[in-house]
């Protein structure tokens, strides 16, 4: 396997310029096992572009290379009372880089209209697989000069352009942060709670519904709420919040033989969806609508990508074999001939895979 | 096969279809009168079906179109040239499906922005994108210039509150971006992102569905006055640096103050005041009681002359009032009015200021300011008679070099009004070449003939240099304009 490490944009032009075939974009590769496989990619490393490049606390923006992990820019930020709107520190991903928290964006948002990689995200430099150099957005909280290429960038895994430089916005640290998590109920019940908070005028800063896959049907709802002390703690006595510890797996990874099905919905069709499958899998829905459910096998998984549309939702495979991975529920056709176009438009050799 | 009008009216009908130098009058522009242009026909199509048809029916006869809402657009966004037809969605202003559960909306594109929030006002929720037009523009043209509003420093744009859209393409095709879900599924681009902000050349948006949000516990509203503009901004920058996230940061210059005061908007702003900063707080009560006292102490380290607090909704709306009325109440101040719209890095805003001074002066142009503090978003607007054609010329000049400064400042040409025609020269202070012909390649994948509101938004490759067109817009436009918002057309008090 050919890896190439660029250091700086030029560099990753020249790179993509001078290879031929099929080419892998990459930060840490910590999420490689959750895309479709590559095996005969060269695999271009972006971890060397990795310099703060600019950081203005006033203005809450900060510039950086794709490479910079997000323990680097949460130290830079925190040293000045700031954090990322979109990061995730307590999943453990802290050695991941910026450019691969925003090409796959997992998650999406944690409570309902809450920040997200897209959000945060102000402009990028970026260069397309023929070596071509370009930039879009602007490094203020504001602009809509130009189209808003980097949109496109967010969620794209890599398949678009490599990006060189990420223009980002802050997010001033919450005085005080509080994580609660309930006990195990009934799926309706569990439900019923997080539309609830999901739907307070001020909800709280991250919501989730879990069920553990461990052979229980039951779900609790997680999370936690930010802001002053005053307002957290009532929050937490309001709604009868027990305390608890910071939910770290918002990740589900497979059991053996089966897969993990990465998709969004609208929380009113969660039990919808949930009927779908089996009590015992392990599920997790995020208060913006993204979720994964873990499947027993490919035929399982299969069942729900066909029944999926009905609900509303889309999802996709992000763990099981390898070849499988990247399947998904049908795109809308005019959207598809659309993002088709546009990967031709981009990247006419299908170079970035 | 008839004149492409005689098409059209056969497909709409006669009341649907206006092709009569008179009745194309009021499409001629946007509220940036200088580039006008009468269509070769207006269309006012019902339903997504009808916009379908008449896109294939102009696709076929390969003649350009424009999309067009309530036209308060401050670019030229919906101004076309003499060979396009508008496609005009302002009939199309129905609210389709409101999901109290999942907190979201779908409309059509010719839904008044405020309509929408009435419309949802009793389930105790909103829309948040508030544009200081709201009461007249429409979710469409909200969609296409990602626009704005005082309340976006904390709610953000309007992209942040699109989930997806239906949209048509120009050649009539139908493409439905984003859905109730999410504006992309995890496989799937974001395409309702970069349509979002792409000034109506990408094609037609038939449905929209919006994020919803919940109405906040408690509002309440400061107006503080300062001495002199530097105090205000640094307020500014330590309600910001000390981790407060106002709903809205908005500051008026002395030379507007006292322009409200003698108007009808009249707010009881302090005349002897240099700058007043407007601060909306809302969120829970006891969040908003702690933060009104953090912000009052704020405001006395910058000695502030004055410190007024309404929470009732009779005063939080006549403190709004002098802000929305603004730009009315410029409109007297000459028979012109050009509206700008920079932005800046919020901690350079104390420069960009000055520079504008000295930019005004030099130029001898009447300047003043009304501008959205808390993102850096100016608006200076200059004040002249666009008959005589000198005064013109420096007002060009002036608004140029400003822009320039927005740029050199490591800001944006715009921040909310979009490039439309009226900044198409000035994109390249911005965009090399090399990121023109990437958006060029983008914009070609929806549009790959360039029917769809040509000329708009980025400059076109090998288009001739256009002759400089200068800014203008007439005082009785704006007058108007304010006649129908009311003065107080932001969110509800
Ligand atoms: C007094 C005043 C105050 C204002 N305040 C603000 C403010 O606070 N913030 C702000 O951001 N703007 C503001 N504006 C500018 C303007 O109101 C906004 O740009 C608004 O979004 C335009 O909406 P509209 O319905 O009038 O669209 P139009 O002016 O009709 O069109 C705007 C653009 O949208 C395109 N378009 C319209 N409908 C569609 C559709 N269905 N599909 C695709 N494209 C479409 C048009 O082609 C055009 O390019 C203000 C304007 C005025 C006059």
């Amino acid at each position: 396997m050919t890896v190439l490490r660029p250091k700086n944009a030029a560099e990753v032009a020249a790179t993509l310029r001078e290879t031929n075939g099929p080419v892998r974009l990459i930060g840490s590769g910590s999420q490689q096992d959750r895309l479709p496989a590559a095996p005969d990619a060269v695999r271009i490393e972006l971890a060397g572009l990795d310099a703060i490049e600019r950081f203005d606390a006033g203005d809450q923006t900060c510039t950086v290379g794709p490479g910079t992990t997000l323990a680097a820019i949460q130290a830079a930020a925190e040293a000045e009372n700031l954090g990322l709107p979109c990061a995730l520190p307590q999943t453990g991903t802290a050695g991941n880089t910026a450019g691969g928290l925003f090409a796959n964006d997992p998650i999406g948002a944690l409570t309902a209209g809450g920040p997200t990689p897209r959000s945060s995200l102000l402009g990028i430099d970026a260069v397309l697989a023929d070596g071509a150099e370009f930039r879009s957005g602007a490094r203020v909280t504001k602009s809509v000069a130009g189209f808003d290429l980097h949109k496109l960038f967010v969620g794209s895994r890599g398949r678009l352009f490599a990006v060189t430089r990420l223009h980002l916005r802050l997010k001033p640290l919450p005085r005080s942060t509080r994580w609660f998590r309930c006990e195990p109920q009934p799926i309706a019940d569990a439900l019923a709670r997080f539309q609830t908070l999901r739907g307070l005028p001020a909800p709280p800063a991250a919501v989730h519904l879990v069920r553990d896959g461990n052979g229980s049907p039951h779900c609790r709802v997680v999370g936690r709420f930010e802001g002053r002390e005053s307002f957290v703690n009532a929050m937490h006595r309001t709604h009868e919040l027990p305390p608890g510890e910071p939910i770290t797996r918002l990740l589900l990874t497979p059991t053996p033989g089966g897969e993990v099905l990465a998709g969004i919905l609208r929380p009113s069709r969660t039990t919808d969806l949930l009927a779908l499958t089996n009590d015992d899998s392990a599920f997790i829905l995020h208060g913006g609508g993204r979720f994964e459910l873990a499947t027993p096998n490919a035929a399982a998984s299969d069942a729900l990508l066909q029944q999926l549309p009905e609900l509303g939702g889309h999802a996709t495979i992000v763990a099981g074999e390898p070849t499988r991975r990247g399947t998904g529920t049908p795109i809308d056709p005019g959207q598809q001939r659309l993002s088709e176009e546009l990967s031709r438009k981009l990247d006419p050799d299908g170079k970035l895979v | 096969m008839g004149s492409i009008q005689d098409r059209l009216t056969k497909l709409l009908g006669r009341d649907r279809v206006l092709h009569s130098p008179d009745a194309l009058l009021a499409w001629e522009c946007d509220g940036f009168t200088v580039h006008r242009g009468r269509p070769l026909a207006v269309v006012l199509p019902d339903s997504t079906a009808e916009v379908q048809a008449v896109l294939q029916l102009l696709h076929a006869a390969e003649v350009p179109f424009v999309p067009r809402g309530a036209g308060t657009c401050l670019s030229g966004g919906p101004t076309a040239a003499g060979d396009a037809v508008v496609v005009d969605c302002s009939r199309m202003r129905r609210v389709l499906e409101v999901s109290t559960v999942d907190l979201y909306a779908i409309v059509e594109p010719g839904v008044v922005n405020l309509d929408l929030t009435t419309a949802v006002h009793e389930h105790g929720l909103h829309y948040a994108p508030d544009p200081s037009s709201q009461s007249v523009c429409t979710i469409g043209g909200n969609l296409a210039e990602n626009s704005g509003g005082p309340h976006c420093f904390k709610y953000g744009m309007t992209t942040d509150h699109v989930l997806g859209a239906l949209v048509v393409l120009p050649d009539g095709s139908l493409a439905r971006l984003g859905d109730t879900a999410g504006p992309r599924a995890p496989h799937g681009l974001d395409l309702a992102g970069v349509f979002t902000g792409s000034e109506g050349t990408f094609g037609i948006a038939t449905e929209i569905t919006v994020r919803l949000s919940r109405d906040p516990e408690a509002i309440r509203t400061l107006l503080a006055s300062f001495s002199t503009m530097a105090d205000a901004c640094r307020t500014v920058s330590d309600i910001v640096a000390a981790g407060l996230v106002p709903a809205a940061l908005e500051i008026l210059d002395r030379a507007t103050i006292r322009a409200v005061e003698a108007s009808v908007y009249r707010a009881g702003y302090p005349e002897d005041a240099a700058a007043v900063l407007l601060v909306e707080l809302d969120g829970p009560e006891l969040v908003v009681a702690e933060e009104t006292e953090e912000i009052a102490a704020i405001t006395q380290r910058h000695d502030a002359l004055r410190l007024e607090e309404a929470s009732d909704p009779k005063e939080r709306k006549r403190l709004w009032k002098g802000r929305k009325g603004a730009f009315g109440a410029m409109g007297r101040l000459n028979t012109d009015l050009y509206v700008l719209d920079g932005v800046v890095p919020r901690t350079r805003l104390e420069d960009a200021l000055n520079g504008i001074e000295a930019i005004a002066q030099r130029y001898e142009v009447v300047l003043t300011n009304v501008f959205h503090a808390g993102d850096g978003n100016l608006h200076p607007n200059i004040s002249f008679d666009g008959r005589d054609p000198e005064q013109v010329k420096r007002v060009v000049a002036a608004g140029k070099e400003i822009l320039e400064l927005c740029v050199e400042l490591g800001g944006s040409i715009t921040g909310e009004h979009g490039v439309g025609t009226e900044k198409i020269d000035h994109v390249p202070m911005m965009f090399r070449e090399s990121d023109l012909e990437v958006m060029a390649r983008v914009r070609g994948v929806f549009d790959p003939t360039g029917r769809c509101n040509p000329g708009k938004a980025i400059p076109e490759r090998n288009a001739c240099a256009e002759p400089a067109k200068w800014p203008q817009m007439v005082a009785r436009v704006l007058d108007e304009t304010e006649e129908t918002f009311g003065p107080d057309g932001g969110r509800a008090p």
